[in-house]
């Protein structure tokens, strides 16, 4: 048989766009916002870096909602921290999104614009009133209608503080800062005391930081950016003064959340954010550290603390809406979250919980006295990162932040530069 | 005639046939991407959103972009830091792990560890021995020279990077001119020593013109690599590429741009194709150079 050599190459061209055809961003195949059919049907669950520490929690959970709903089958999968929005991003623009996603606000706007979370005030706008009103709207999106997300655990937590290090710098240990003026002055002694070795933060202003110090981060209608304020410019101006000082670490501008951590169980920086998880890890990684280890609240110049918001986001392409649905509803109930914080340091999102006795009634111990201040700042705690600040806005005020450090801008320059930036990234971002 | 096999006419899709394999590897996993980033080049594409064409205008953004030059800046800084060094350490190293002396596998070996070791693994060592307290600082603060900011100077970040690269590649590149080394007659060497030569005299005038072209090898690939360089910066000096993002690469920024769900796919491919240019200029350089100073 004799194969021309134009039917070879027209052969040879199809194999090639067969398996490459799947990389487009997926045909609009999917489902639709009708959530009200049989909840039956197989559908694929993601979590965010669970399965280490929770499988036997969520083999249970997959179990119970099998149970509930017969003709349903959850697949579980969970995806490691590490490269988790390119992993979110990768299965969006290649059509396989699993039907359930484990999201935060951030994630969940892009996907949100794109079309691809389901809105759940048309599809399950019904659960609304289960959960805090505040959780409820952190997966709302600036300049769209709609929620794209449940609410799921939310987390905050506390200032922890070495008192041996307070204790050497001449600060009294049982009176940490409770004011940004109080932190300020207590760093810049630190580091005079220490001659520069000690410092007392060892991260720059990230954008919760602006926030929480009473800038105003967007501007009312969501569509630029607005942290150049005077309020701004004056929290940038003390964090100048205090890695002049090293009160602020002098490898900040190069730090991550983990080389900080690790600064800190070291005893090379005096204060870390953390949450009641981390209380664990001190026991265990610094046992020293923890013998000494002071924990105050965070501090806020707006009354309000910052929390962390995770959701749950169904798919808008999904084959079976009811399914997934019902089941993003399940995980996040007030039952099933309630649950899962009993077996770790996080916090229900659901209405009236924060007001049973777990996270209310004291008992000695430093993990319930973190899990308590913590259950009660989040009844009025606001997310402060806006929905749409991108990893790429982030860099952009990180790099403009570290101008200003190294004393190559002004403070106002550099955040004119960094909102300016950040702007046209919105822009951009669509 | 029985027991003559009559041998059929080969037919003319034969050749492509058995190329078939291969060409489809190389067209899912080469060609189809290159293609795909200099189409995109030319888009406003970003990960979720499919682009629209724009023209030049991504290219001519970049022009604009302070960022694009300090990456265009540092990737060219590798290079002159990173590849003269690759080019003579590891002959160097070669020569001395050349001989069959008792116990000099061990060296050898030793040598090659680091370029099998995990970058990963590597980069973190070299966190914990330049960090403000580690190993290094301890040491240059026992001797009285006081701690150095290593990973928080950007140009102390960016030498470190180097280090850490030309550490990782020495045994490598030494493998290759040990195999270069093997290919030079004995003969000349002992006729250069009994015209007189010393060791120094005999590397010049019979090891380097030996090694020659294993030496412009080794310069094309250090220099195309060194070019590309990603991990050693990230590693070290964070994501965002050192303080200010000082000490980014034309790489780091192509990833911190195009990645992530509000990844600017069009503009990361636009830097892409610059990247690949100048890496397609540099290997045409190089063997330019080579043509034109043979004898």
């Amino acid at each position: 048989m004799r194969i021309s050599r134009r039917a070879f190459a027209l052969a040879a061209a199809a194999v090639l766009a067969l398996p490459l055809s799947a990389c487009g961003s997926g045909g609009d195949d999917g489902g639709s916002t009708d959530a009200s059919g049989k909840v039956e049907g197989d559908i694929t669950f993601q979590t965010w870096n669970l399965r280490a520490n929770f499988k036997s929690y969520f083999d249970g959970l997959v179990a119970d909602f099998e149970k509930k709903y017969p003709g349903t089958h959850v697949k579980w999968i969970d995806q490691p921290a590490e490269g988790y929005a390119d992993k979110i991003s990768a299965d969006a623009a290649g059509g396989t999104l699993p039907d359930v996603v484990n999201v935060s606000p951030d994630l969940v706007a892009p996907l949100a614009k794109a079309g691809l979370a389901l809105d759940l005030d048309k599809a399950a706008g019904k659960y609304r009133s289960e959960y805090l009103a505040g959780a409820w709207a952190s997966h709302q999106i600036p300049g769209t209608s709609g929620t794209y997300a449940f609410p799921w655990y939310l987390n905050t937590g506390p200032l922890f503080y070495n008192k041996t290090l307070f204790k050497q710098a001449g600060l009294d240990p049982d009176q940490p800062p409770k004011t940004y003026d109080e932190l300020f002055a207590d760093a810049l002694k630190m580091a005079q005391h220490s001659n520069g070795k000690v410092a007392t933060l060892a991260n720059v202003p990230t954008i919760e930081d602006f926030g929480r110090y009473g800038s105003q981060l967007m501007n009312k209608a969501g569509t630029g950016f607005a942290f150049n304020d005077a309020k701004g410019v004056e929290l940038l101006t003390k964090y100048k003064e205090l890695y002049d000082a090293k009160a602020l670490d002098p490898q900040a501008l190069t730090a991550t959340p983990e080389s900080t951590g690790k600064k800190f169980l070291t005893g090379a920086v005096a204060m870390n954010p953390g949450s009641a998880l981390d209380l664990d890890n001190f026991k265990k990684q610094a046992p020293g550290l923890y013998k000494n280890i002071g924990i105050t609240d965070q501090i806020t110049s707006t009354g309000h603390v910052n929390m962390y918001v995770m959701g749950v986001m169904v798919n808008s392409r999904t084959k079976h809406t009811a399914a997934s649905v019902a089941f993003a509803h399940f995980v996040t109930d007030a039952q099933n979250q309630m649950s899962f914080a009993k077996k770790v340091a996080i916090f229900p999102s659901t209405a009236g919980s924060l007001d049973d006795p777990y996270f209310t009634k004291e008992d000695g111990t430093d993990e319930t006295r973190v899990r308590i201040a913590a259950a009660k700042s989040l009844k009025n705690a606001v997310n402060y990162t806006p929905v749409l600040f991108s990893d790429q806005m982030k860099t952009a005020l990180r790099n403009e932040v570290a101008k200003t450090l190294q004393g190559r801008e002004s403070p106002k320059t550099a955040l004119d530069n960094a909102v300016k930036a950040c702007d046209r990234l919105l822009r951009q971002e669509g | 005639m029985a027991g003559v096999t009559r041998v059929r006419r080969q037919l003319p899709t034969s050749p492509w046939l058995f190329a078939a394999p291969g060409l489809l590897v190389v067209g899912a996993f080469v060609l189809y991407p290159f293609v795909t980033t200099v189409v995109n080049s030319f888009t406003d594409r970003r990960t979720l959103i499919p682009g629209r064409f724009v023209g030049l205008a991504n290219f001519r953004e970049l022009i604009h972009d302070d960022m694009f030059w300090t990456g265009l800046r540092n990737s060219t800084l590798y290079i002159v830091g990173v590849v003269p060094a690759l080019v003579v350490l590891p002959l160097l190293l070669a020569l001395l792990v050349q001989k069959n002396i008792p116990g000099i596998t061990f060296f050898r070996s030793a040598f090659y560890t680091p370029v099998v070791a995990s970058i990963v693994v590597v980069g973190l060592i070299w966190v914990w021995l330049l960090d403000e307290r580690g190993l290094v600082n301890s040491l240059l603060e026992t001797v009285g020279i006081g701690r150095v900011g290593f990973l928080s100077d950007q140009w102390l970040l960016l030498l470190s990077a180097m280090a850490v690269t030309v550490w990782k590649g020495l045994g490598y590149y030494m493998i290759i001119y040990l195999a270069a080394l093997a290919g030079v007659p004995r003969e000349l060497h002992e006729a250069a020593a009994v015209d007189g030569a010393g060791a120094v005299r005999r590397f010049l005038t019979v090891t380097v013109p030996a090694v020659r072209s294993t030496m412009v090898l080794v310069a094309a690939l250090s220099s195309v690599a060194a070019f590309k360089t990603f991990s050693e910066v990230y590693l070290l000096a964070g994501p965002d590429g050192g303080p200010a993002g000082e000490d980014t690469t034309l790489v780091m920024l192509v990833q911190q741009t195009g990645t992530g769900l509000t990844g600017r796919v069009g503009y990361a491919s636009a830097l892409s194709v610059v990247v690949f240019v100048v890496t397609v200029a540099l290997m045409l350089l190089v063997l330019r150079a080579d043509r034109r100073d043979r004898p």
